[in-house]
Formats: C-alpha cells, sequence, structure tokens
C-alpha cells in the first residue's frame, strides 16, 4: 500500500467527558474498502463520528496527508469525506431530489452535478421513480440508497458508511452492497464501512480492523480476518 | 352589508400584518424550536429606525430598504451574540432569555426613543383605488405587502440552493451539516430574514397603531395566535391563520365583543387552539418517541 488516504493515530473520543475510543490507530486504503468489524458498543460508530468531528477527539486524523482533527464537520465534507450516518440522516420533509441537491450543496460545476443525479438514479432506478415524493415515505432500503446517492453527490473520495444493512431485508441488502462494489470500483471513491454482519462486510472489504471497547484489537487482509480461528468463532458462528 | 365587507377587508389587511409576524415566528419555531417572545420588540425597533431615517429627510422607500436591512442586521446579532451561547442550554433559560429581550428591548427603544405616541406615515394613498370606501388605500397596500413578502418568502425557500440549505439544516442539523451545509450560518440568516419579515409588519401596522415602544405588543399575541392556529410548523399556515385571525377579530370587535376586548378574541383562539388541537389547522401532529 503507498501513502493510505485516511491515516488515524491514537484516536480517543469523547461523549461528554466519557472516553469511549481508548486510542484506536487504523488506515485506509486509496481506492480500497475498509471495514471496521465489532460488536455492539466497541465504537464503530463513534469512530465513524470522530472522523467527521461530531464528537470531541484527541489523537491525530490525517486526509490526503493533511491533518484534519480539529476542522469542523462542513469543513471535513468540503475535503472529501461524504458520511452516510447511522440511522441514514434522510431528511424526512424534503423530497427524493430536494435531498439530492442538498448532498450537492458544495458543488460549483453545476453543469457536472445535474449529470450526477442522472447517475445516481441510474445507480438507484427507484429513486427515480420517486423523485418528487416525500423522502420520509420511502422504505428504509430506498432511504439507505438515497442516503448514499446523497453521499455521493458531494463527488467524495472517501464514503463513510455506517451500518448499511441495519433493519433491511437480505435481498435489499444484497443490491445494496453489489452496488457498493460498483461505486467503489466506477466513482473510484475509497469506502470505510462499520457493519455488524461481518460475513458480508468481509466479502467486500479487502481491509478489516477489529474493534474491542474503543481499541483496535486486530487488523489484517478481509481474507487473514475470514481466516482467523477465533473471528471465526465469536463473529461468523462456525 | 357593505359595513360587514368593509370590516372583512381591513380584517385581511390586519391579518397580512399578522401573518408576517406569525411567519417570522414560524421561521425561528422550525430552526430552534422555541417562540421568540421579542420578535414584535424587534419589528418595533426597527420601525423607529425607519421613523429616523423619515425624520432625516430620506424619501419613504429608501427609509424602508434601510430599515430592512436594519431589521435583518438586528436579528443576526442577536442570534450571535445572545442566542448562539445558549445553544444547549435547557428549554427554560432559553425562555427566560426571550422574555429579557422582549423587556430590554422594549425598554431600550423607550430610552432612546421616548414613549410618547408618533404619528408614522403610510406610502400608499389615503383612498382606495377608483374611491372606493370598501377598503383604504393603505389597508390595499398592506394586503400586497404582506402577499409579496408570503410570495418571495415561499420563492427563497423553495427555489435557490441556500433557501433549500436553509430547510435542510432547519430539518436535521447533523445531517446536513454532513453534506457540508453551513448550520450555524443558515441559522443566522434564518433570524435575519424573519427580522427582516417582522420589520415589514412593523412598518404596515406602525400607520395604524400610531408608532410607540408598545406598538407591537397586541400585534405579536394576534400573530402568536396565527401561527399556532395555521400550525406553529407551517409558514402556510401562519398566512392562513393571519387571515382568520384578522377577520374573526375585526368581526367580532364590530359586532360582538367591541374594541375594548378584542384582544380577548386572540387569547380565547390561543386555549381554544391548544385544547382541541394542539397541532393547529395544518400542522404535523406531533409524535414523539420516548
Amino acid at each position: 500500500m503507498t501513502q493510505p488516504l485516511l491515516k488515524v493515530k491514537n484516536l480517543e473520543g469523547f461523549y461528554g467527558s466519557t472516553r469511549v475510543l481508548q486510542g484506536i490507530e487504523f488506515a485506509v486504503g486509496e481506492g480500497g474498502i475498509t471495514t471496521i468489524l465489532g460488536a455492539n458498543g466497541a465504537g464503530k460508530t463513534t469512530t465513524l463520528r470522530a472522523i467527521s468531528a461530531l464528537i470531541r477527539t484527541r489523537g491525530e486524523i490525517w486526509f490526503e496527508g493533511r491533518r484534519i482533527d480539529g476542522l469542523s464537520t462542513e469543513k471535513i465534507a468540503a475535503l472529501g469525506i461524504a458520511h452516510v450516518p447511522d440511522g441514514r440522516g434522510t431528511l424526512v420533509n424534503l423530497t427524493v431530489e430536494e435531498n439530492l441537491r442538498v448532498g450537492a450543496h458544495l458543488r460549483r460545476d453545476r453543469a457536472r452535478a445535474e449529470q450526477d443525479f442522472e447517475r445516481m438514479y441510474a445507480y438507484f432506478p427507484r429513486l427515480r421513480e420517486r423523485r418528487a415524493q416525500q423522502a420520509g415515505t420511502l422504505s428504509g432500503g430506498e432511504q439507505q440508497m438515497l442516503a448514499i446517492s446523497r453521499a455521493l453527490m458531494l463527488r467524495p473520495r472517501l464514503l463513510l458508511l455506517d451500518e448499511p444493512s441495519f433493519g433491511l431485508a437480505p435481498l435489499i441488502i444484497r443490491e445494496i452492497f453489489e452496488i457498493m462494489r460498483r461505486i467503489n470500483r466506477e466513482e473510484k471513491v475509497s469506502i470505510l464501512l462499520v457493519e455488524q454482519n461481518v460475513a458480508r462486510a468481509l466479502e467486500l472489504a479487502d481491509h478489516a480492523y477489529l474493534l474491542e471497547t474503543g481499541r483496535t484489537v486486530m487488523s489484517g487482509t478481509s481474507q487473514e480476518l475470514r481466516d482467523d480461528e477465533q473471528i471465526r468463532r465469536s463473529y461468523l458462528g462456525f | 352589508m357593505y359595513n360587514l365587507l368593509q370590516q372583512i377587508a381591513s380584517g385581511i389587511a390586519m391579518g397580512g400584518i399578522y401573518a408576517c409576524v406569525g411567519l417570522a415566528l414560524v421561521m425561528i419555531y422550525q430552526s430552534t424550536h422555541h417562540i421568540n417572545f421579542a420578535q414584535g420588540e424587534m419589528a418595533m425597533f426597527s420601525t423607529f429606525i425607519a421613523f429616523l431615517c423619515l425624520k432625516a429627510g430620506l424619501p419613504y422607500w429608501a427609509a424602508f430598504l434601510v430599515t430592512l436591512a436594519g431589521g435583518f442586521l438586528l436579528g443576526m446579532l442577536i442570534e450571535r451574540v445572545v442566542l448562539r451561547p445558549l445553544k444547549d442550554a435547557p428549554e427554560m433559560s432559553v425562555i427566560v432569555v426571550f422574555i429579557g429581550l422582549f423587556v430590554g428591548i422594549n425598554s431600550l427603544a423607550g430610552w432612546i426613543f421616548g414613549h410618547q405616541l408618533e404619528t408614522f406615515p403610510s406610502p400608499f394613498p389615503e383612498k382606495g383605488p377608483f374611491g372606493t370606501k370598501l377598503i383604504s388605500g393603505h389597508e390595499l397596500g398592506t394586503i400586497v405587502v404582506a402577499l409579496v413578502v408570503v410570495s418571495l418568502l415561499y420563492a427563497f425557500l423553495r427555489f435557490t440552493r441556500v433557501g433549500l440549505a436553509m430547510r435542510a439544516a432547519a430539518e436535521n442539523a447533523v445531517s446536513s451539516r454532513l453534506s457540508g451545509v453551513p448550520v450555524s450560518r443558515m441559522l443566522a440568516l434564518g433570524w435575519g430574514l424573519s427580522a427582516m419579515i417582522g420589520s415589514i409588519a412593523g412598518l404596515m401596522v406602525a400607520p395604524v397603531v400610531f408608532l410607540d415602544p408598545n406598538m407591537m405588543a397586541g400585534v405579536l399575541i394576534y400573530a402568536f395566535a396565527a401561527a399556532l392556529l395555521g400550525g406553529i410548523d407551517n409558514p402556510w399556515g401562519a398566512v392562513a391563520g393571519g387571515l382568520i385571525v384578522g377577520v374573526v377579530e375585526n368581526l367580532a370587535g364590530a359586532y360582538v365583543v367591541g374594541t375594548e376586548l378584542k384582544l380577548s378574541v386572540a387569547l380565547v383562539v390561543i386555549v381554544g387552539v391548544l385544547l382541541v388541537r394542539p397541532s393547529g389547522l395544518f400542522g404535523r401532529k406531533l409524535v414523539a418517541r420516548v
């Protein structure tokens, strides 16, 4: 791996005065899909929130060779990190198309942004059908598609995805994971994926990190983690 | 019959003013979930700016623009200086601060401008068009101004990039920031805009009630009734509520309770809405997930 796109060093994260990330370390390779695994409460979502400056942090976060910890959430988005939050962050009172327009808020290249709408609708034809509909009326899967599309409207270099499979039917999960793979390849977007569905995440990702109570306890290629006896027993169940 | 139509027409005109102040209240409520009790006083203060400009010899519409700009800046300033530090404060503190702002701005205006009633000019001709007695020039002008304000605001929120960002920020701040929307700037802008809309209401009501530091007290209560009636989270509701309250208040004043007790109509509306339909005519039902 050449210089990683995102590098996190000794990152601590706080909710109020409680420290929930105890100095984690990881890197996301350029063009790759990296996943952070772990049980409930291990600090996966918190890690993503720390990168986007939604919580107070200590430690270093480097993006494209530049330190970004201490910047505001908006600034970090402007640098090219899009974040699909847990719960999807749908703007429920706006229409589907307006949600995408909010995603394109920072775009100055109007004409290409217009093309991007079309590209998103091509990835997710169902969103095109519902473009004038209030986003709150979409199903969970459609809202997840919308959240991913909205994040991509930023034209990010790095996409942070927080549990895209949460609460969705297996068929929809498969569809969304397939599209994530396509997006990674076609849009040249690196992905940092947080997932409870360990088997699926390891299948999609090339690198993986395992968190336990706010610490990185294991890292390696997806293959390495899949072959690990302990991971298999605790997280894959066979 | 003619008298009835006259009363309705002037009710609609007053309703336009209530609609503007109600709209200002709703805008703040949507992004902060607080009722800005000082909305009327802010409008009164800006109207005094207009008064000074006119006294200095500025033509009316120039003074109008200066006042709008002044109101806008005043709104942004209050958000930055007074409310921003209270971002995470408990509900009660914010309410107390709003009441403090109400009293503070009122006293400040009294101290600077004095408490005597000042006449304030209307930019519109005295007589209605074609010599009709049905509606006065100022009433008709007020209705037109209110319509223009509401349409411009609608177009701004609906069709512009910044307007969309404001709506997004009001709905889900975190999610909007993740898309790069500068939420705190949007909040300040919202305060500026709502204060500006309030000042327009102040400019329209001053020729009717005379200008003095307590000029907006009654208007604010009617506007509050209007916003509640329409649904506090719905801008169109505020407009509809404003017109309804304006007409009902005027008719009740003329035929039922008399001018002295007119203000109680607003209270009846407020209590009635809260009892029967707290979400208002067009508001969203409040469902809290526990």
